[in-house]
C-alpha cells in the first residue's frame, strides 16, 4: 500500500491519496492522470488493465487503486 | 410561491403577452384586414399584399369607380385620368403583383358580383402562359383575398391575427419616417390602384449610354436570356374564356390589351410557344396587341426588364381611341382578331430580326448657356467671343431652335432640323439685351433668357441692398426682346438664387433645392409659390407660356423635379455638361438637361466640336 | 423546425400536457412518436440515415450482449482461455458498427473536403446535405455500442425503445451525447414530472432563449461580415468579430444546450450536462473538461483511455521509458493520445483545415503543458506565488481565456490562410482608433453593443454567482409572489422584445445545428 501511494505521488505531485476519498469526482485526478497512474502502474506491477476498468469508481481513493491492481493481478 | 402557482402565474404571463400581440396586430393593422382604425394607411397594406389591400379598399371605394383595370404589375402604367376621358368611364386600376390569369378570373367574378362594372380593361401580358395558379406565392403578401378565391375566411383572419408583430412594428416605424414621395413601403397611389410612379417619372433620361449605366438599367446593356416557357397557355386561355362569358353574361365591356413587351425578354420566349399564346388569345377574344413593336427595342420605354413606362401606356391609349395630338410610333398597336394573329407573330419576327431604328424616335439637340456678357477686352465672355460663335454656327448650317420645338418633338413627335442648337442665356444680365439681344437679331439665331425675378430692372444694387452687383435689364426690355420674337423669356425662379454674402438671416437659398431640415411638404409649397410668382411676373409682361426652367447653381434633384412637374413645368435644365438625347414620347427626356457652357470654348470650332458630343 | 421556433415551443408544451395526462406505460410511446415526427420533418435522406444508426447499432449491441452472456456463463478456467477470441469478436463487432457508422458520417461531412483537397485524385464530389445532428446522435450509438461490449450496460432487447434512446427529439440538434445507462432508464420510466421539474426547466427555457436569441444573434451578426472580408478591415475588426463570434458561440450552443434539457425537464428527464461554466477555466485542459463536457467525456471513454492503453501505445511506452530519461520518457505516450485526441476534436468540429490547425492547436498546448509542468512548478516556487490565492486565479483564467480566444480565430474563418491573416492583424495592424467606425460600417447600432454588452454581463454574473455555490433559483424560489412574477414577465419580455421582435422575422439558426 505504501509503495503503491509512493508511486501514485510519483505521477501525482501534490495530491494527498492518503486522505481524500473521491478523487475523480472531486476534479482532482483528471483522465490524463488516469492514463498515467495506469500506464505507471503496468509497469511496476507488470499487469495488464482493461479500458473497461477506467471507471471513476476505480479510482476514487488509494484504496480503490489498490483494489484495481489486485485484480489485475489475480486474472 | 409554490411551483404550481409558479406556473399558473408563467402560462399566464404567456397568455397576456400573447393576446397583447394579438391587440397590436389587430390595432395596427399591416394587412389592412380589420379596418385599419388607427392609421387609415391603404397604401402601406396594398403594398404588403395587393390581393387583399386592393379588395379592402374597394369594398369601402367601390361607389367611386364604374370600371377596372386589370392585370399584372406592367398592366399599372395604363393610366388611369386618360383612360377615364377617352371612355368618360371612373377607373381604377386593380393590377396586383405576378397576377396571373385565375387571378384576374377570381377579380372579375368577384367585381361584378359584388360591385358595378360598365368596362373592364384586361392586360395580358406574355407571362400569364408561363405562370397559373403558382403555389410559391407567400402566403401573407402574395395570397389572395379570402372573399375573392372563395377560400376559408376563418384561415384567413387567423392568419393575420396571429401575424408575426415584426410586420406591425415595421408598419409604425415606417408611418413615423413616411415622406412626400413614394417610399419602398407605400408604392401605390390610393386613388387610382397604380403605381405611385412620380418619383420614377421625375427622373431625366437622356443618351442610352448614360441610361445603361444607371445601377437600375444596367440590366439593359447586358441583358442576359432568360429562358421563358409557357406550358400554361391552354390554361390560361380556359380562365380567359371563363372571364368573357362572365363579362358578356352581366353586360360588361371587355377590352382585351397585350402591353409592350421588352424585345430582350421576348427573346427568351419560344417562338412556337410564342404563336401559340397569341393565337390561341385570338380565338378567345379580338385584342389590341402592343406586344412587340419598336417601341419594344427602346430600353428607355421600360422601369426594368417587364415593365413599360406610363408614358408608354399614354400612347397605347393614345392608339386605342385615335387620340392624333400625342405621339404614337407607326408600328406601334394592332387590332388583332382570329384573322390576322398569325401575321402578327410574323411581324414580331422581323422587330427581331432588324436593327433597332434609334434614330427614327432620338434626337441629339446640344443647348449652349451664356451668363453675362461683356465688351471686348474684359475678362468673360466678350461680344466678339460670341459673334464669332454664333456666326461660325450659321456657317457650319445650325439653326436655332426653341423649348416649344423641343416639346413639340417629344410629345407630338413633329421632327427638328437635322442641326439644330438651343441657345440660353442665364440670369437676365442687361449685357444680355445690350449686347447678346442685337448679335442674335443679326445672324438670325433665337434664344431663351432665365431671369431671377427678384432682380428684374436691378441696374445697381442687389435687392433692397447697396451692395452692387451687375446689373439686369427691365421689365420694359424684357417685353421688347420678347415681342421681337428673338427671345423667349422663361423662369429662373423668382427669387430662389440669393448670393449668401450679400443675404441677411439663417438661410440662403442659393439653389432651389430643401434645406436639410427643411419638411418636405413645406419645401414643396415654398418651391411652388416661388415659381408660380416667377411665371406670373413674367407671363404679364411678355404674354408668352412660362414652362421652361433653368435650375439656379444646376442644382436639382426628385423632389424638385415632381414639384416643378406638377406646375406644368415641361422642360427643366441643369448645368450638367453634355449633349441631350430627345427621346419622342418620353417627357423625361426634357428633364434637368444637359448643357455647354459658351465661355468655356471661346474659339468656335471646339465649340461645334463639343456640340456634337466630342470633348 | 428550429428550437428557437415558435413551433418548437409549442410542441413542446403540447408534449408535455399530453405526456402528463397518459398513463405511465405509454408515456415513452409519446416521446418516440413526437422525435419520430420531429425527426421525419428533416426529410427522407435525414430520416434514412437515422434509420442505418439506429439498426446497426441495435443488433450489434444485441451480438455483443449474447457474447458477453456467453462468456459470462464459462467457468473461471474457460474464460481465462477464452478471452482473446472473446476479445477479438467483440472488437469485430463494435469496429463493425464503428466502420458503418463513421463510414456514413465521413461519407456525408468529410466526403467531399477531402476530394476537393486531393483534386489530383480526381474523385468525384458527393455533395451530400449534412442532416441535422447526425454527429451526436452517432457519437451516442457507438459510445452505447461499446458501453455494452464493455459490459458496462445491458442491450436494449425492445428496438423501439433503442430507437427512442436514439432519436429523442431535444438533443437532436445540438445534442448533448448522453449515456445509454444515464438517459435510456429515464426515457423508459415514463415518470410523471413534478411541478418543480417542470418549472425548472421552462426556467432553463428561458435562459438558454435569452442567451441564444438576445445575445448570439445579435452579437453573431457582424461576424460573417468581417470573415467574409477580413482583408479589407483593420487589426481591431478582427479582434472585434472574434471577440463577438466567441460571444456567439458560447451563448448559442450553451443557450441551445439548457433549451434541450429544460425541454427534457418538462418530462422529467435529466439530460447530461454539457457546460459547467468554461469561462472560469483555469487551464485549456479545464476548459474543454468543462465546454462541451460530453463530447469530452466520450472522447475520453472512447477514444483517449483505448488508444492510451493498446498495444503500440504500450510499446512506446516502454520504448521511451528505456531510452528517454525522466518525465518525458514517462508521459509520451499519453501526450500523444492526448494529441491526437485533441486532433479529432478538431475534425469533429468540421471538414476544414481550420479544424484541423484548431485540433493541433488545443493539443499542442495542452501537451506542452504537461510536459513543462515541472518547469512551471520551478518557476512558480521561485517567484512564490500562492497558488490558491485569488490573484493567480485571475491570472489564470484570463490566461485560458486567451488561449481559447485566440484558438476561435482558427475555428471560424473559411480558410486557414484569412485566420493566419486576421491574426496578424490583430497584432501588428491593430488600428484600435478605428474600431467606432468599423463597428458601425458592420451595421451594428450602439444599442445592439450595448444589449449585448449588458447581456454577457447579465451572464457573467449569474455564472459567477453559480460558481460561488449560490442557487439563483432557490434564492428566487423565496422571494414574495411579485417578484417573482416579474422574473417571469421581465426575461419573458426581454426575450419577446429583443430575442424574436427586433431580431426580425425568421431568427438565428443554429451555428452548431450543422455537426
Amino acid at each position: 500500500m505504501d509503495e503503491l501511494i509512493g508511486i501514485l505521488q510519483s505521477v501525482c505531485p501534490g495530491v494527498d491519496f492518503e486522505t481524500e476519498k473521491d478523487l475523480v469526482e472531486d476534479g482532482i485526478l483528471t483522465s490524463l492522470d488516469i492514463v498515467m497512474i495506469v500506464s505507471e502502474l503496468m509497469s511496476a506491477y507488470d499487469v495488464q488493465i482493461d479500458v473497461d476498468d477506467l471507471v471513476p469508481e476505480n479510482f476514487a481513493s488509494a484504496e480503490t487503486i489498490c483494489e484495481l491492481v489486485n485484480r489485475a493481478r489475480e486474472k | 410561491m409554490s411551483s404550481k402557482k409558479w406556473l399558473v402565474a408563467f402560462v399566464c404571463t404567456v397568455l397576456a403577452f400573447g393576446l397583447l400581440t394579438l391587440a397590436f396586430n389587430v390595432l395596427v393593422d399591416p394587412f389592412g384586414v380589420f379596418g385599419d382604425v388607427i392609421f387609415h394607411w391603404d397604401s402601406y397594406s396594398q403594398t404588403l399584399n395587393p390581393r387583399v389591400g386592393k379588395i379592402e379598399y374597394l369594398d369601402r371605394h367601390c361607389d367611386e369607380y364604374d370600371s377596372y383595370i386589370i392585370g399584372c404589375s406592367s398592366t399599372s402604367s395604363f393610366p388611369v385620368e386618360e383612360l377615364d376621358e377617352y371612355m368618360d368611364a371612373r377607373f381604377y386600376n386593380l393590377f396586383t403583383y405576378g397576377a396571373d390569369m385565375l387571378d384576374s378570373e377570381d377579380f372579375v367574378r368577384y367585381i361584378i358580383k359584388n360591385y358595378t362594372v360598365k368596362n373592364i380593361l384586361l392586360n395580358v401580358y406574355i407571362d400569364n402562359g408561363h405562370t397559373y395558379d403558382d403555389p410559391g406565392i407567400d402566403n401573407l403578401t402574395g395570397a389572395m383575398h379570402a372573399r375573392v378565391d372563395e377560400s376559408s375566411l376563418a384561415a384567413f383572419y387567423w392568419k393575420y391575427l396571429f401575424l408575426d408583430p415584426n410586420y406591425a412594428i415595421d408598419k409604425v416605424r415606417s408611418f413615423f419616417k413616411d415622406e412626400l414621395l413614394a417610399e419602398p413601403y407605400d408604392v401605390f397611389d390610393v386613388k387610382t390602384g397604380c403605381y405611385d410612379k412620380r418619383e420614377r417619372d421625375a427622373e431625366p433620361i437622356s443618351g442610352l449610354e448614360e441610361y445603361e449605366a444607371i445601377e437600375q438599367y444596367s440590366g439593359f446593356a447586358d441583358y442576359p436570356t432568360y429562358h421563358v416557357p409557357l406550358k400554361k397557355t391552354a390554361q390560361a386561355m380556359e380562365s380567359l374564356v371563363r372571364i368573357k362569358e362572365m363579362c358578356d353574361e352581366a353586360g360588361v365591356n371587355l377590352i382585351v390589351v397585350c402591353g409592350p413587351v421588352y424585345s430582350g425578354y421576348m427573346q427568351g420566349v419560344d417562338r412556337q410557344e410564342a404563336e401559340e399564346f397569341y393565337t390561341s388569345l385570338a380565338e378567345v377574344t379580338d385584342y389590341w396587341d402592343f406586344s412587340i413593336s419598336s417601341v419594344s427595342t427602346e430600353p428607355r420605354y421600360f422601369y426594368d426588364l417587364t415593365h413599360f413606362r406610363n408614358c408608354v401606356g399614354s400612347m397605347a391609349l393614345a392608339r386605342m381611341f385615335g387620340n392624333g395630338d400625342v405621339y404614337v410610333p407607326e408600328d406601334f398597336g394592332v387590332y388583332v382578331t382570329r384573322e390576322n394573329a398569325v401575321e402578327l407573330v410574323e411581324r414580331n419576327d422581323a422587330v427581331f430580326a432588324s436593327r433597332p431604328r434609334t434614330d427614327e424616335w432620338t434626337k441629339d439637340v446640344p443647348i449652349l448657356v451664356y451668363h453675362n456678357i461683356v465688351p471686348d477686352g474684359e475678362e468673360g465672355a466678350t461680344v466678339s467671343m460670341l459673334e464669332g460663335q454664333l456666326a461660325a454656327l450659321r456657317k457650319a448650317g445650325y439653326e436655332s431652335v426653341t423649348f416649344r420645338d423641343l416639346e413639340d418633338y417629344v410629345y407630338r413627335g413633329t421632327e427638328l432640323p437635322e442641326k439644330c442648337v438651343v441657345i440660353t442665356f442665364d440670369d437676365g444680365y442687361y449685357s444680355n439685351y445690350e449686347y447678346a439681344y442685337p448679335l442674335l437679331e443679326k445672324y438670325g439665331m433665337r434664344a431663351t433668357i432665365f431671369v431671377i425675378g427678384v432682380s428684374v430692372g436691378h441696374k445697381e444694387f442687389y435687392k433692397d441692398t447697396e451692395f452692387v452687383m451687375t446689373p439686369h435689364f427691365d421689365e420694359e426690355e424684357m417685353a421688347e426682346m420678347s415681342s421681337s420674337g428673338v427671345i423667349s423669356i422663361q423662369s429662373h425662379t423668382y427669387d430662389m438664387h440669393q448670393w449668401p454674402p450679400f443675404e441677411t438671416g439663417g438661410h440662403v437659398r442659393e439653389t432651389l433645392l430643401r434645406f436639410e431640415d427643411e419638411d418636405e411638404e413645406e419645401y414643396v409649397r415654398a418651391l411652388q409659390k416661388d415659381f408660380e410668382r416667377s411665371r406670373s411676373q413674367i407671363e404679364a409682361v411678355t404674354g408668352e407660356r412660362v414652362d421652361v426652367l433653368a435650375y439656379p447653381g444646376g442644382g436639382y434633384d426628385i423632389l424638385s423635379q415632381w414639384a416643378l412637374t406638377q406646375c406644368g413645368v415641361n422642360v427643366t435644365l441643369s448645368t450638367r455638361y453634355g449633349v441631350n438625347t430627345l427621346v419622342k414620347g418620353l417627357p423625361q427626356c426634357l428633364g434637368a438637361m444637359h448643357r455647354i457652357y459658351g465661355d468655356a470654348f471661346p474659339d468656335a470650332g471646339e465649340l461645334i466640336a463639343a456640340m456634337k458630343g466630342k470633348r | 423546425m428550429s428550437i428557437t421556433s415558435f413551433a418548437f415551443a409549442g410542441f413542446a408544451a403540447l408534449l408535455a400536457v399530453v405526456y402528463r395526462v397518459l398513463p405511465q406505460r405509454v408515456r415513452w410511446w409519446a416521446l418516440l412518436a413526437a422525435s419520430v415526427i420531429f425527426y421525419a420533418a428533416g426529410g427522407p435522406a435525414a430520416a434514412a440515415y437515422m434509420a442505418v444508426t439506429a439498426v446497426t447499432t441495435y443488433f450489434a449491441a444485441l451480438l455483443l450482449q449474447r457474447e458477453n452472456d456467453r462468456r459470462a456463463a464459462m467457468d473461471g478456467e474457460q474464460r481465462r482461455s477464452s478471452k482473446r477470441s472473446h476479445d477479438r469478436r467483440r472488437h469485430l463487432v463494435t469496429g463493425a458498427a464503428c466502420a458503418v457508422n463513421f463510414g456514413m458520417l465521413f461519407a456525408i461531412k468529410y466526403w467531399d473536403f477531402v476530394s476537393e483537397s486531393l483534386a489530383f485524385l480526381r474523385l468525384p464530389a458527393l455533395g451530400l446535405v449534412v442532416p441535422m445532428g447526425i454527429s451526436f446522435y452517432i457519437f451516442q450509438s457507438i459510445g452505447y455500442v461499446a458501453d455494452v461490449s464493455r459490459g458496462k450496460t445491458a442491450a436494449e432487447r425492445s428496438f423501439p425503445r433503442y430507437l427512442l434512446f436514439v432519436c429523442f427529439f431535444p438533443q437532436m440538434v445540438q445534442g448533448p451525447i448522453d449515456r445509454f445507462e444515464h438517459l435510456a432508464p429515464q426515457l423508459f420510466a415514463g415518470r410523471r414530472p413534478d411541478t418543480d421539474e417542470v418549472r425548472d426547466g421552462i426556467q432553463l427555457m428561458m435562459w438558454g432563449y435569452f442567451k441564444k436569441l438576445v445575445i448570439a444573434s445579435r452579437a453573431g451578426t457582424v461576424v460573417g461580415a468581417v470573415y467574409a472580408n477580413a482583408g479589407a478591415y483593420p487589426g481591431c475588426a478582427s479582434v472585434f468579430a472574434v471577440l463577438m463570434y466567441t460571444i456567439e458561440l458560447y451563448c448559442d450552443f450553451s443557450g441551445g444546450i439548457d433549451i434541450v434539457r429544460g425541454t427534457a425537464g418538462l418530462f422529467g428527464i435529466n439530460m447530461a450536462e454539457n457546460f459547467r461554466r468554461p469561462i472560469f477555466s483555469l487551464s485549456l485542459a479545464e476548459f474543454w473538461r468543462r465546454w462541451h463536457m460530453t463530447l469530452g467525456g466520450w472522447m475520453r471513454d472512447y477514444v483517449f483511455y483505448p488508444l492510451s492503453l493498446s498495444k503500440p501505445f504500450a510499446a512506446l511506452g516502454r520504448f521511451s521509458r528505456k531510452h528517454l530519461s525522466g518525465k518525458l520518457g514517462r508521459i509520451l505516450p499519453t501526450s500523444l493520445a492526448t494529441f491526437i485526441v485533441y486532433f479529432i476534436i478538431g475534425i469533429w468540429h468540421g471538414a476544414n483545415l481550420t479544424f484541423l490547425a484548431y485540433g493541433l492547436y488545443n493539443g499542442a498546448i495542452i501537451t506542452s503543458s504537461i510536459l513543462l509542468a515541472p518547469f512551471y512548478t520551478r518557476v512558480k516556487k521561485a517567484l512564490k506565488v500562492n497558488e490558491s490565492g485569488g490573484l493567480y486565479r485571475a491570472f489564470c483564467i484570463v490566461r485560458t481565456s486567451l488561449v481559447v480566444f485566440v484558438g476561435r480565430y482558427l475555428t471560424r474563418a473559411p480558410w486557414l490562410k484569412m485566420s493566419l491573416v486576421m491574426l496578424k492583424r490583430s497584432v501588428f495592424d491593430l488600428r484600435l482608433r478605428e474600431l467606432p467606425g468599423v463597428v458601425t460600417g458592420l451595421g451594428m447600432s450602439f444599442f445592439d453593443l450595448a444589449l449585448v454588452a449588458a447581456g454577457c454581463a447579465v451572464v457573467l454574473a449569474a455564472e459567477y454567482i453559480e460558481e460561488r455555490g449560490v442557487g439563483i433559483r432557490a434564492y428566487l424560489a423565496k422571494r414574495g409572489a411579485f417578484v417573482q412574477w416579474l422574473a417571469i414577465a421581465v426575461p419573458l419580455a426581454v426575450i419577446l422584445i429583443f430575442g424574436v421582435i427586433s431580431a426580425g422575422s425568421g431568427a438565428g439558426e443554429f451555428i452548431y445545428g450543422r455537426i
